[in-house]
């Protein structure tokens, strides 16, 4: 069962998209976190359920950060801008 | 003794932006909160409350809201607020079962902004057996994380009440709905009878918050959720915003005397 395992519906995937900017996200299945690149927002999957509140979302801003080995095609940001992030 | 001012609030350049939570003014960023926290607190208790409270009548209302949707097997339907899972069963049930609706292409996702209410109701579609048909899904009414055009209906059953930003949540209600989609919003309103009026707002003000305070032991949020319901634009004016949304069609239909109203509007 889904629930049981945590793990999400690749059809609910399908329709979702980052609340701030509306645009895509990517699924990272090892941190159970759905990342919108635009946003800088990592929003999480808990109980296989979706958390797409822009208040419980993670801030990418952190270098070198987990899900680092996404397809992005990008490097990681330089490690001297994490000066000011709350 | 009701003022008619929620609706009137619009964001002036400069003026500290508050909203209401029932009867109080507070800041708009932190409304959500509150409300959130009203429903966690209800949460395991919520059916059997809305049963207690209405004596069973939302059963009736909810199934009014199916007859006017009138769901077809394959339809992609958004609940929003759609907590523990009353609308999204029903339609599931409507349309003879969750294979039947996804082998026609036809996806069912309750959202709700509270995790807790979303929770709620997956235990009560596993204990019908029906887990499977549903998807959940934790989202703002007012920032949805659904892409545009992407469903045939969004339901909304006694939930736009607690938006702090009615126009905002209509919008995006707009957005996610494909051409042709269709709107539906179940929610308390305004008595349009006399003597019923007199003995609803006697019974909501002393008996509602006294019953929630027994059943779940919390007194405060009944008493919210009364005054919310004050709060909430009576069914013309409603209308109105849905036409200023951008939607057509907009009509309504009052339930119990105008205890609570229908409202629909279609995306052309």
């Amino acid at each position: 069962m889904n629930e049981e395992t945590g793990t999400v519906d690749p059809k609910l995937l399908e329709m979702l998209v980052c609340p701030l900017t509306k645009g895509p996200l990517s699924y990272d299945a090892g941190a159970q976190e759905l990342i919108s690149k635009q946003a800088a927002l990592a929003y999480p999957i808990r109980d296989g359920i979706p958390i797409m509140l822009i208040d419980e979302a993670r801030p990418l801003d952190d270098a070198g950060g987990k899900g680092a080995d996404e397809d992005t095609g990008q490097p990681p940001p330089p490690a001297s801008e994490e000066a000011d992030t709350p | 003794m009701v003022e008619r001012m929620a609706e009137t609030q619009k964001d002036r350049p400069g003026a500290p932006e508050t909203t209401h939570f029932g009867f109080r003014r507070v800041d708009s960023g932190e409304k959500a909160g509150l409300v959130r926290a009203v429903f966690d607190s209800v949460a395991g208790r919520y059916d059997l409350m809305n049963d207690l409270m209405s004596i069973g009548v939302h059963r009736l209302w909810k199934a009014a809201l199916i007859d006017w949707l009138a769901p077809r097997a394959g339809i992609r339907l958004l609940d929003v607020a759609g907590g523990t899972g009353d609308v999204a069963l029903r339609v599931l049930a409507r349309v003879g079962g969750a294979e039947i609706n996804e082998f026609s292409g036809g996806a069912i996702t309750i959202c709700d902004i509270n995790e807790t209410m979303l929770k709620a109701g997956r235990a009560k579609a596993q204990k019908r057996g029906l887990e499977g048909g549903v998807r959940y899904l934790t989202s703002d009414a007012e920032a949805l994380a659904v892409a545009d055009g992407c469903v045939d209906a969004y339901t909304v059953a006694f939930g736009l009440r607690n938006v702090t930003r009615l126009e905002a949540a209509l919008g995006e209600a707009m957005r996610v709905l494909k051409p042709g989609g269709r709107f539906l919003c179940l929610e308390f309103s305004r008595v349009s009878v006399p003597l019923l009026g007199e003995i609803y707002d006697r019974y909501s003000f002393a008996v509602l918050p006294r019953i929630g305070e027994i059943v779940t032991g919390d007194a405060g949020a009944y008493r919210y959720l009364v005054e919310s319901i004050r709060r909430f634009p009576p069914q013309d004016t409603f209308a109105d915003m849905l036409t200023a949304a951008g939607f057509d069609l907009v009509k309504y239909r009052n339930l119990s005397g105008g205890i609570a109203a229908l409202h629909s509007a279609w995306r052309l």
